[in-house]
């Protein structure tokens, strides 16, 4: 039994008579310690699998697993349990509070959970230590989608969901935010799962997942990732 | 073109107001708050007024009243109905009377009422009577029943209904201000109805007297008729002509009606002289009336006393007349009495001469009828002596008679001499007997001496025998042995001389033997003799025993017989003696019949002598008897004349005694009708003095402004309007800070959409009328809609509450919307609105367009002062950091929702506030303060006694404790004689120590007890606080005339202290401080006590104070405590009225903030939400800032409350009382409670709000 699991799985939005189906039988499954590439053009339903799996959308139907979980089947507060616990989020805009220091956007997140890393340290990690006392308008777009990891880290998830992590980054930053990714990965060996419309990332993926039309078009694997400073799009 | 964009434009102001309602509607909400309240009170003071002068033109309501200390007659009706601007007059009778309704004693004004007009009249609403009769003042509704009409029939107010009383039931009128004699016909009056009267509109008090507790509890409306027909009107009621266009009250109307007031005034002067001319005219009549009345009848007095007089007179000389005449008849009298003293005296000496004859004759008679009687009782004891004696004689010898007795004593005495013979014959044998013993004795002695005699010699035989040794013991052997002796001898042959001893001795022993036997012999003899002896003793003895004679022995015997012997003889001497004693018995019966006949023949004669004394006696008796006979005709005669002399006295006597009377009589009569005269003189002297003496009347001109009701009324409204323009500033402020955070928002979040339209080149003013517009639309909106709504609710509240105490009608809804006042708040509203709107718009508007495309660089967080402090910091949540930097992120929200729950809760504050102080006006005085709770006022001319006798009927139920005496007096105090005065009770206690038992006097501050002695001066703070006076300042206090003005210059007194109190002002003045007042020392007439509670006991000492006729009033402060709960209930409606209007505010504020919040924050909330936050955990995030805030606007608007709270209690206080000053504890926590909970109620209510921030859609956009 594979770590993530996805069978069958819908998603149909309704959008005042029109029904829209985001997602329309969506079958794959991902490994313990992979780095999985969801990637596909827009609208391809890549955000909504991402959105589903990190719980903060259920499914119409099928069935989602994660590491014996059955995720789908959650109620609403199975589901915060879920993402408090099991789920670290990455987004495009880092979505940080304004008002608490990096640090204190990382601890934000590492209070709530169980088993949480020390936020100093996962700060560290991410190359910020320096600026651990700042607002994040303090910061630049990089080290501002660095507090973000670091503050998705810090809880020691199950899962890192990345949505367009490099989005709102230029090329070099971004560049730098995929290797930081790809070398958690690695050096943690958590799963991390990086939703992208860039087909340039599949090369430094274990398992590359084409999403297109609601549906999981083609998955492969990659048996020799590539790292990711090298990778050039 | 232009239209079109302006449709354009159109459609995206409407787009955005459907994008954000809640926005919208809490700018339209809070404007219309600000707005309505603004104008709502605004209006209510004017819509008072509008009400109340609508009811005073509907009921014609005198603008003038004419009030004269002399009344006024229909001349001087006439006369003021000349004056120009006069449209309506109406002259009217009333009096202030003490008035017994039901169990209540109380104060009552009786007013004539237009009977005729008034059934006339029709009731038209509320506030109108219809009347033809422009005369018709002052109309009055009927509630109930129906008009008076006999003399005895009254109506009563239905605005202040008394227990018990209602039509039906009848009053009693107990005394009044002035002698009631002069004003009414009756004093008891029939309730025939119940009414209202416009004159009346204040039912705390229809006006001031100075009865009883000095406010007139009751008015009370009577026919004319039931006033005397004599009596002059007391006042003059006038319309003043194009007053009532103006609404009263206002200063149009005051001007029209000062013009009148002038012109009357001016003729005052006139006026008064001409009604002093009247009433001394009048009265001049009357003296000189009485003048002449008086002079018949001091003539008639004179008559008559002249007349008693005569009669007298003659009464005296037939006094004298009978005197003399009497006077005569005694001395007849005495002379007659004389003359037959006289003839009696003669009478009796003769007749006395004649007895004392009878009387020595019968004298002698006696004697000797004594003398013979004594010889016959002789000679009867002499036989008596003699019977004895015989008797005695015949029973010892046993015989018949005499003869038979001397010879049995002669046969006696032979038979006796006899018996002598034979015993001495005894004797002589028995003396020899005696004879022979004496002899045998002798014998014997004789022989006793020769046997020892004998014997003797034998011893001394026989000692010489043992001398010679012969050993011999009897004479015998001495015989024997000397004959053998001698025989030897002789043998022997001795010589015989030897023998002689011997034979000597053998001759004596031989004697001796000889003389033995003769001894024994004579021995022998003499026993012999002895038994004979003895033999003849007893045959004596035994003869003599046969004899009777009992011997022992002979000698015995010897001397007995001698004895009887004796005893014979002398018996026969006794026996001789009997004999003679016959002999003397038989002379002696001789000699007694002799005596006998001797005595018969003297009492023959003395029965002669007798019976011719008898004779002689009968015939003097009869010749006494007339000559009595005679004497006593004469004495009748004389005792009859006696009689009639005595009658004749007592008649003279009695006549005497009459004629005494009589006199006495006359001179008292005499007395007392010159007394009468005198009186009669002086009175007529003194009200001529009066009629001399008479003073121009003062006349006063009264308008509204002096009518109590009207004036409490108006000022009341006028208490409405300072608050109004205190209030609503709070809702305007709070309006502005709502609309500047909402407009800033909302111009925030059309960011890019202002760049683009810059880019597009809009004007900035073009752009900005967009949000102006927005806000624009909202406050008037909202302007509109509060001001319709609560123009109407507001006043109506307010009145309604008013309608408690006051009998002005609500005016019918809807109300009049005063279009000034409503344009003002309005555009106070929606101004206030749009200049923070601007503020809000052109700080984004001056950014050019570039920097408006670009999403707007986030609020940089900003370190606040709070995380210098480390230790501290560190140890707050994430969250908390949050809060409190945001806390001093959105300054503008922060004041509002400051200003905004301040403001709610101050408004609960002063709800509460208000609530506790007029609360703690009864709470604070009955109890702390006044500790009595019953007044017993008795009348001014009350004495010492009656006092006295009022509180031993209280003593006496024994339901009474702690009484003690004051003086009261109704004055007014003021500082000066020019500035407003107030009205004061002047309570003057009998005893300064004993004040304390009924009163606490106390600072209201500190409670510190304030000293009171004789000479102190206390007022009570409300009095301090109008005139700004400390201890040591002076009052003045005033005298009052019975309409109410000041009368005199006043007197000075210096204050001493300021004492806590709430219910009217008083001025507490020692004994020695009251005389700088008044030198006469005052009587102490008010009582003050503590009653037993209990309806029972009240109404029973009520009616026992009642019987008492001095007792005035009788005051229990439960039922002023009732009344003032009452009244004072008005405030529960105002409290509720500010909580609505508290929630309404904490609502609007809130729901504006957390809306904001939770629309500025939705990425942040999202955020959360996928970090994993349970929906408990996002609450906490946003509504702890939301929850502090209101925490910190609570406590502030405690501050703001409290100052708040102050303000509207002072003003709204009126002259009478004074409202508590602390807001209670509970007060203060319910009004943080109560915020806290609407702040609650928000919350709950925003909680979907932040249920339904999407994370999905949220994160997806940029913001």
């Amino acid at each position: 039994m594979s770590f993530v699991e996805f069978a069958d799985v819908c998603k149909t939005y309704h959008m005042g008579d029109v029904e829209v189906h985001a997602v329309a039988g969506m079958n794959f499954c991902v490994e313990r310690g992979e780095l999985v590439v969801i990637v596909g053009p827009s609208g391809a339903g890549k955000t909504t699998v991402l959105n589903m799996l990190g719980g903060m959308d259920s499914a119409t139907s099928g069935t989602i697993m994660l590491d014996g979980i059955e995720v789908s089947a959650l109620g609403e507060y199975e589901l915060t349990q879920y993402r408090r616990h099991d789920i670290g989020f990455v987004f495009q805009f880092y979505n940080l509070v304004q008002n608490l220091t990096a640090l204190e956007n990382v601890e934000l997140a590492s209070q709530i959970c169980a088993d949480p890393l020390p936020a100093a340290d996962v700060l560290a990690q991410v190359g910020l230590a320096h600026r651990m006392d700042n607002f994040p308008a303090q910061l630049s777009g990089g080290e501002q989608q660095r507090v973000a990891i670091a503050r998705a880290l810090a809880k020691n998830p199950k899962l890192l969901l990345c949505d367009e992590p490099t989005g709102a980054l230029d090329y070099l930053t971004g560049k730098q935010i995929l290797k930081l990714l790809q070398d958690t990965c690695r050096s943690t060996g958590k799963t991390v799962a990086i939703v992208t419309h860039n087909l340039a990332f599949t090369q430094i993926a274990d398992r590359v997942i084409h999403v297109r039309e609601g549906r999981a078009d083609q998955v492969s694997t990659n048996p020799h990732p590539a790292d990711a400073l090298t990778v050039e799009w | 073109m232009r239209g079109l964009r302006a449709t354009a434009f159109t459609k995206t102001i409407l787009r955005s107001i459907r994008g954000s309602l809640g926005r919208f509607l809490a700018i339209l909400g809070i404007v219309a708050l600000g707005c309505g309240f603004f104008a709502g009170l605004l209006m209510s003071g004017p819509d008072m007024r509008a009400a109340a002068n609508e009811l005073y033109d509907g009921t014609n309501l005198y603008d003038l009243r004419l009030v004269s200390t002399l009344g006024f007659t229909e001349k001087d009706v006439e006369r003021v109905r000349q004056t120009e601007g006069i449209a309506g007059i109406m002259p009217a009778i009333s009096c202030d009377v003490m008035a017994r309704l039901g169990k209540e004693q109380l104060a009552m004004r009786m007013s004539s009422l237009d009977v005729d007009a008034a059934r006339d009249g029709e009731e038209q609403g509320a506030s109108v009577v219809l009347s033809a009769d422009g005369n018709y003042l002052n109309r009055v509704f009927l509630r109930e029943g129906r008009w008076p009409q006999a003399a005895d029939e009254c109506v009563l107010t239905a605005d202040k209904p008394v227990v018990d009383v209602g039509v039906g039931s009848s009053i009693e009128v107990l005394f009044g201000t002035v002698d009631l004699g002069d004003v009414l016909r009756e004093r008891t009056f029939r309730v025939v109805g119940l009414v209202s009267a416009s004159n009346y509109p204040y039912t705390g008090s229809f006006g001031s007297t100075t009865l009883g507790s000095g406010m007139i509890g009751q008015y009370a409306f009577v026919s004319p008729a039931a006033f005397v027909e004599d009596a002059p009107f007391t006042e003059i009621y006038l319309r003043v002509a194009g007053a009532s266009a103006y609404e009263s009250g206002s200063d149009a109307y005051q001007a029209v009606v000062d013009e009148v007031t002038d012109r009357l005034e001016q003729m005052t002067p006139a006026l008064a002289s001409a009604r002093l001319g009247d009433v001394r005219a009048e009265a001049q009549d009357e003296v000189d009336e009485g003048r002449e009345e008086y002079q018949t009848e001091k003539e008639k007095a004179q008559r008559e006393l002249d007349d008693a007089r005569r009669k007298l007179d003659d009464a005296k000389r037939e006094l004298e007349d009978g005197e003399r005449e009497l006077a005569d008849g005694w001395s007849e009298y005495e002379d007659g009495k004389a003359e037959l003293d006289q003839k009696r005296e003669e009478a009796e000496e003769q007749l006395a001469d004649a007895e004392r004859q009878l009387e020595s004759g019968a004298a002698e008679l006696d004697r000797s009828a004594a003398e013979l009687e004594r010889g016959a009782q002789q000679l009867g004891q002499g036989r008596k002596v003699f019977e004895s004696g015989k008797a005695k004689l015949l029973e010892q010898l046993g015989a018949k008679d005499l003869q038979g007795a001397k010879k049995t004593l002669q046969g006696q005495r032979e038979e006796a001499e006899q018996g002598i013979a034979g015993l001495e014959a005894a004797q002589g044998g028995a003396q020899r007997i005696v004879d022979g013993r004496e002899a045998l004795a002798q014998g014997r002695q004789e022989a006793e001496q020769g046997r020892a005699a004998w014997e003797a010699g034998r011893d001394q035989l026989l000692a010489g025998l043992a001398a010679q040794g012969m050993a011999v013991t009897s004479v015998g052997e001495a015989c024997a042995a000397l004959e053998q002796a001698i025989a030897q001898q002789q043998a022997a042959g001795a010589p015989e001389q030897m023998l002689a001893p011997l034979r000597e001795a053998l001759a004596q022993a031989q004697q001796l033997a000889e003389a033995d036997e003769r001894l024994s012999r004579g021995e022998e003899e003499l026993d012999q003799a002895e038994s004979e002896l003895a033999e003849g003793e007893r045959q004596l003895l035994a003869e003599l025993a046969a004899q009777g004679i009992e011997a022992a022995d002979a000698s015995a015997a010897v001397e007995q017989l001698a004895q009887r012997s004796e005893q014979a003889h002398s018996g026969i001497a006794q026996i001789d003696e009997g004999l003679a004693g016959i002999e003397r018995l038989e002379s002696a019966q001789t000699e007694l019949s002799q005596n006998a006949k001797a005595i018969e023949d003297g009492r023959r004669q003395i029965a002669d002598g007798r019976a011719q004394l008898a004779a002689g006696r009968e015939e003097f008796e009869e010749q006494r008897a007339d000559a009595y006979r005679q004497l006593d005709e004469a004495q009748e005669l004389l005792d009859d004349a006696l009689r009639e002399l005595e009658d004749g006295r007592r008649k003279l006597e009695d006549g005497r005694r009459e004629y005494a009377d009589g006199l006495v009589e006359y001179e008292d009569g005499k007395r007392e009708a010159d007394e009468e005269l005198a009186d009669a003189q002086r009175q007529l002297d003194d009200a001529q003095k009066k009629v001399d003496e008479l003073e121009l009347p003062d006349i006063y001109v009264l308008d509204r402004t002096k009518s109590e009701g009207a004036v409490t009324y108006h000022d009341d409204s006028l208490r409405i309007d300072s608050i109004a323009r205190v209030f609503p500033f709070m809702f305007f402020l709070v309006s502005a800070l709502v609309a500047l955070t909402t407009m800033t928002r909302m111009v925030e979040d059309d960011r890019i959409l202002i760049g683009t339209y810059k880019a597009l080149g809009y004007s900035t003013s073009r752009i900005a009328s967009k949000y102006l517009w927005y806000a624009g639309l909202a406050s008037a909106t909202g302007a509109t809609l509060g001001i319709l709504v609560l123009s109407q609710v507001l006043p109506f509240i307010i009145t309604s509450s008013y309608s408690i105490v006051y009998t002005v009608p609500l005016h019918p809804l809807p109300l009049p919307i005063d279009p000034l006042i409503a344009l003002a708040s309005g555009g106070l509203g929606v101004g206030l609105t749009l200049v923070a709107t601007w503020a809000a718009v052109v700080a984004s508007l001056r950014e050019v367009p570039a920097t408006l495309m670009l999403p707007r660089a986030p609020a940089s967080g900003k370190r606040i002062l709070l995380e210098r402090v480390g230790p501290v910091w560190r140890r707050l949540s994430f969250s908390w950091k949050v809060t409190c930097r945001n806390l001093f992120r959105y300054k503008r929200r922060l004041a509002m929702t400051v200003v905004g729950i301040s403001g709610c809760t101050a408004l609960l504050l002063v709800g509460f506030g208000l609530h506790d102080a007029i609360w703690d006006i009864i709470d604070g005085q009955y109890g702390p303060i006044i500790h009595y709770d019953t007044t017993v006022g008795l009348d001014d001319d009350a004495t010492e006694i009656d006092v006295a006798r009022v509180i031993d009927v209280l003593e006496g139920t024994g339901e009474v404790s702690g009484i003690e005496r004051v003086q009261q007096e109704n004055m007014q105090a003021g500082t000066d004689g020019n500035g407003p005065t107030l009205r004061v009770q002047v309570i003057i206690p009998r005893s300064a120590s004993e004040l304390g038992r009924s009163v606490t006097l106390r600072t209201r501050v500190g409670h510190e007890p304030i000293a009171f002695d004789e000479s102190s001066v206390v007022v009570t703070e409300k009095i301090a606080l109008k005139y700004g006076v400390v201890p040591g300042d002076e009052i003045v206090l005033f005298d009052q005339d019975t309409i109410g003005n000041i009368k005199g210059s006043g007197h000075r007194l210096k204050v001493s202290g300021v004492a806590e109190n709430y219910v009217g002002n008083l001025v507490y003045v020692g004994r020695e401080a009251w005389k700088a007042v008044d030198d006469a020392q005052p009587v102490f007439s008010t009582i003050h006590c503590s009653t037993t509670p209990g309806e029972e006991v009240r109404a029973n000492l009520a009616s026992m104070l009642r019987e008492c006729e001095d007792v005035s009033t009788v005051v229990f402060s439960d039922e002023t405590i009732n009344l003032y709960r009452n009244m004072l209930s008005v405030v529960d409606l105002v409290v509720v009225l500010l909580i609505v209007s508290a929630g309404l505010l904490a609502f609007i504020v809130l729901y504006n903030l957390t809306n904001i919040n939770v629309e500025e924050r939705v990425r942040e909330i999202a955020s959360l939400k996928v970090l994993g936050f349970t929906k408990g955990e996002v609450y906490a995030y946003v509504y702890r800032e939301i929850a502090l805030l209101a925490v910190l606007g609570d406590v502030l608007g405690m501050a703001l409350g409290t100052y708040l709270a102050s303000f509207v209690i002072t003003t709204a206080e009126v002259d009478y009382v004074m409202f508590g000053r602390t807001i209670h504890a509970p007060s203060y926590l319910y009004s943080f409670v109560i915020t806290l909970v609407f702040v609650g109620v928000v919350m709950l209510l925003m909680r979907p709000k932040l249920d339904r921030v999407n994370m999905v859609e949220s994160l997806k956009s940029v913001d």
